[in-house]
């Protein structure tokens, strides 16, 4: 019998004692100078902290970082020089085009890369869900989201768009008010697709709610759909021999869709072609500079006008946005056994070995996480439709060769960002539940095996078969696909392991986020390893073929002469492939060995 | 000072909350007890402006927190489970940048942080940087950023979560000290110990439904034993009593 009545009574009553009147509060709601004011010391505060604290701790590191950078800007410098140097010999108009399409694919990058980011910082964010709870405008948190937005989005184009850009100034022999306006233009155009992006994602949250879903279903169709067109028009068109002047004339026609006086592409363009003209003095025409100044004038008053824009739409619909985008039900989703996962665990009675468990539980971590798969997908994708866009052109077979040098170290350092972005932290991840690991009766060699294996295994199929897609589309002979083949095979197995190994190697067991694990000295220092060793393995192998390629020119009798002559021997490509593999089990049995020892030791 | 009029919330189909009507007085430390997905969180949520009610109102010291946010917000000290700091500040420095969100004076945000310091024993590491601190310190830290602008509302979700003994007898009176200086406070809890403590109202939530309202004596008088348990009380309200437990053993001795 139950010792309560049958429904609760709600005793709605008065408070239980009389309340004492209190005084509200001492503090006073901000005046918008005040508010941004208070904005720009948090974030000068906390820049500040990160630069004393790589001061303090990561001096390495920031060193590493800044002379990659710089090693990095010089090399794009050299390579745009050339290649500017090259065009303004044979078809200087073609200049125009190729800016033009660089900066309306910028601009479309920008845009998306800045709507990802300020969705995730405005929506997803801790940070975004303390400040709301604050007396702060909306639109001053969105400005707050929008400067890390702005720098997130377009730190690389200002790394790669600067070499660029001086580069052309200095084969154009541009007038020092160029170089002074390079900045100015640069960050009025990034201002524009980041504001628009910004808005993209407000009116994203707020209008598209329910039909979100559905929409991305849509857009990823239609893109799917373009992919096709785009790869079907590549191989049925015909070829065309390169840096002719049908193919300029080619190169042109595509790339006037770009061309619209209505695009900020167009605008910082032709500022930038202006502003790099040499005024004529004879003639005193100073219309190049004025020209270029008001290309500057529209694209600030237009980063102006998004920049307001998009903070007005925030005053006005980021709160309910917010509320609207946390009060969707969360989709329940049964997760399935697929048949990859039923492959690998195999159908025997008996159960399945640990290593194979561990292998599965790897492959539903990485199935799961949209992040790791759509980065693989899209870089790897942009691959394949680079490598199909190349049959389009006739090449004789000595660059054929070389080209698909080039795109094996292409693939190699893809792999290297991925290994070093998702194989590197996943030592570290474990921290929090590696006490279910230290349980299993397995041995902690077999824990680390396996996650070798998983990024070994997970690599090798995409960079193999896209090399093989290279050199089909390349038309390279059957010796050079299976050279190419090693390479990658070695590549990967190399990649994996120095990943595994540093990652175990230098855990960081406190830290959750990977992105963070991996923009540690660990982390850059398994990607400057990886590139050393891409650089070697490419080099061991393309060095034979490459005096192959000098050995179709004359070479005279000369010292030089003699070692071209051995170096394009089938010994020297022998040679080559031997120490790619010597190289290759030492990059994957070293840092595997050392990562195995320090993972016996690891306490977490 | 906070006001719930017949607010509800829907989840896509769900009800989270239903038709809520609760008023909560100056003064007065109110502590909603629910089981998991109750609704306490999403009611926490609507309170603090993240979400907005699908229909009825929340006033926050007659403020709507729909259409006079900041209003409301400035009246309003959070302490979440998992309080949110920047880990790359220092304590100072995020008591500093509350006190400059809330418009304080800076000679008086000084002495205000000051005092808060010692009041939540944060000296020997308030200049470190939050990123090392263990929950319990970062609690204090929350606590203590919450309090700066001397809200006249307070609210705290799981404030015992993680922290020692010593930290819990602190917090519990610090939060008794603040209703009787005329501070309303809303305490989200699964420490039924410390709501039959320190609380002088308390709410049932289940289902998104209120199921009881009213203070411990209350609540007690619904029952026909006497010296019933909270806990036996709590489970029963909520269906989470197992049906073999008479009530005989669940009564204290």
């Amino acid at each position: 019998m139950p010792d309560f009545p049958a429904i609760t009574a709600l005793p709605s009553t008065a408070p239980p004692r009389e309340a004492n009147p209190r005084a509200i509060g001492v503090g006073q709601l901000l005046s918008v100078e005040r508010e941004s004011a208070v904005f720009w010391s948090l974030r000068i505060r906390l820049i500040a902290a990160s630069a004393r604290r790589m001061a303090q701790i990561a001096q390495l590191r920031a060193s590493l970082v800044v002379a990659l950078s710089i090693m990095f800007w010089w090399a794009l410098f050299f390579l745009f020089y050339s290649g500017f140097d090259l065009l303004a010999g044979m078809h200087e108009n073609i200049v125009e085009s190729l800016y033009n399409a660089f900066f309306a694919s910028l601009m479309i990058m920008l845009l998306c890369s800045s709507a990802i980011i300020m969705y995730s910082s405005l929506y997803r964010s801790p940070e975004a869900a303390l400040l709301l709870t604050m007396p702060a405008r909306a639109d001053r948190i969105f400005a707050y989201f929008f400067q890390e937005a702005i720098w997130f989005s377009s730190w690389g184009f200002l790394l790669l768009g600067s070499p660029m850009l001086v580069a052309s100034g200095v084969v154009a022999r541009a007038p020092w008010h160029y170089y002074a306006l390079l900045l100015p233009f640069m960050l009025s155009f990034v201002f524009i697709p980041a504001a628009i992006g910004g808005i993209v994602c407000l009116l994203a949250v707020d209008r598209l709610g329910r039909i979100r879903r559905g929409a991305v279903r849509i857009a990823v169709a239609v893109l799917l759909v373009l992919v096709i067109w785009f790869g079907w028009s590549v191989i049925s068109g015909a070829k065309s021999d390169l840096m002719t002047p049908r193919w300029f004339q080619e190169l042109s026609e595509r790339l006037r869709v770009v061309e619209n006086r209505w695009l900020p592409s167009w605008w910082l363009s032709l500022g930038l072609l202006e502003a790099a003209r040499r005024p004529d003095f004879q003639t005193i025409d100073y219309r190049p500079w004025a020209q270029s100044m008001m290309f500057l004038g529209l694209l600030i008053s237009n980063a102006l006008f998004w920049q307001l824009a998009a903070r007005w739409l925030a005053g006005r619909v980021y709160r309910s946005s917010y509320s609207r985008l946390h009060s969707e039900r969360a989709v329940h989703r049964r997760s399935k056994v697929r048949w990859l996962d039923r492959l690998i665990l195999g159908r025997s009675a008996k159960p399945p070995s640990a290593i194979r468990v561990l292998m599965v539980k790897e492959l539903r971590l990485f199935r799961r996480d949209p992040v790791q798969w759509s980065q693989f997908l899209i870089f790897f994708g942009l691959l394949a439709l680079y490598f199909l866009n190349i049959r389009r052109f006739n090449y004789n077979s000595a660059y054929s060769a070389m080209i698909g040098f080039l795109n094996l170290a292409v693939v190699g350092l893809i792999l290297s960002t991925f290994t070093t972005r998702f194989i590197f932290p996943m030592v570290s991840l474990e921290g929090r539940r590696f006490w279910i690991l230290g349980l299993l009766p397995i041995s902690r060699d077999q824990i680390l095996y396996t996650k070798f294996a998983f990024a070994a295994l997970s690599s090798l199929i995409p960079c193999c078969g896209l090399m093989a897609l290279s050199d089909l589309m390349l038309d390279i002979s059957t010796d050079i696909l299976l050279v190419h083949q090693v390479s990658c095979a070695v590549l990967c197995l190399g990649l994996s392991a120095t990943a595994v190994g540093l990652g175990a190697k230098m855990p960081e067991l406190n830290e959750h986020s990977p992105s963070k694990i991996a923009a540690g000295f660990g982390g850059t220092l398994n990607l400057v390893i990886s590139a050393i060793y891409i650089v070697v393995v490419v080099m061991l192998t393309a060095v034979p073929y490459h005096f192959r390629l000098v050995m179709s020119h004359s070479i005279g009798e000369s010292w030089f002469g003699r070692m071209s002559i051995w170096l394009a021997s089938p010994w020297a490509v022998a040679a080559g492939i031997g120490l790619t593999i010597l190289v290759g089990a030492t990059a994957t049995i070293w840092p595997l060995r050392i990562g195995l020892e320090a993972f016996r030791e690891l306490e977490p | 000072m906070i006001e719930f009029v017949s607010v509800s919330r829907n989840y896509g189909d769900k009800l989270a909350v239903a038709q809520l009507d609760l008023k909560i007085p100056s003064g007065e430390l109110f502590a909603l007890l629910g089981p998991n997905g109750a609704g306490k969180t999403t009611t926490i949520r609507m309170m603090v402006g993240l979400l907005q009610p699908t229909s009825g109102q929340v006033r926050i010291c007659g403020h709507d927190v729909v259409t006079e946010t900041r209003q409301a917000n400035r009246h309003l000290g959070l302490v979440p489970d998992e309080p949110y700091l920047y880990d790359k500040l220092s304590g100072r420095e995020f008591l500093s940048f509350v006190a400059d969100i809330h418009g304080l004076d800076r000679n008086d945000a000084a002495a205000r942080i000051d005092r808060e310091i010692d009041q939540f024993e944060l000296r020997p590491f308030v200049d470190d940087r939050t990123e090392t601190y263990s929950h319990g310190m970062k609690q204090r830290l929350a606590f203590a950023a919450a309090l700066l602008h001397e809200p006249a509302v307070l609210v705290v979700d799981e404030p015992m979560v993680g922290l020692d003994p010593r930290s819990i007898r602190l917090v519990k009176d610090l939060l008794k000290a603040k209703a009787r200086s005329g501070m309303t406070i809303f305490m989200s809890t699964h420490s039924l110990s410390a709501v039959e403590e320190i609380a002088d109202r308390i709410g049932i939530l289940d289902h998104g439904q209120m199921k009881f309202l009213g203070t411990l004596a209350e609540l007690r008088k619904l029952s026909v034993a006497e010296h019933t348990s909270l806990e036996h009380l709590y489970l029963h309200m909520t269906d989470g009593l197992p049906a073999e437990r008479s009530a005989s053993q669940a009564t204290a001795p």
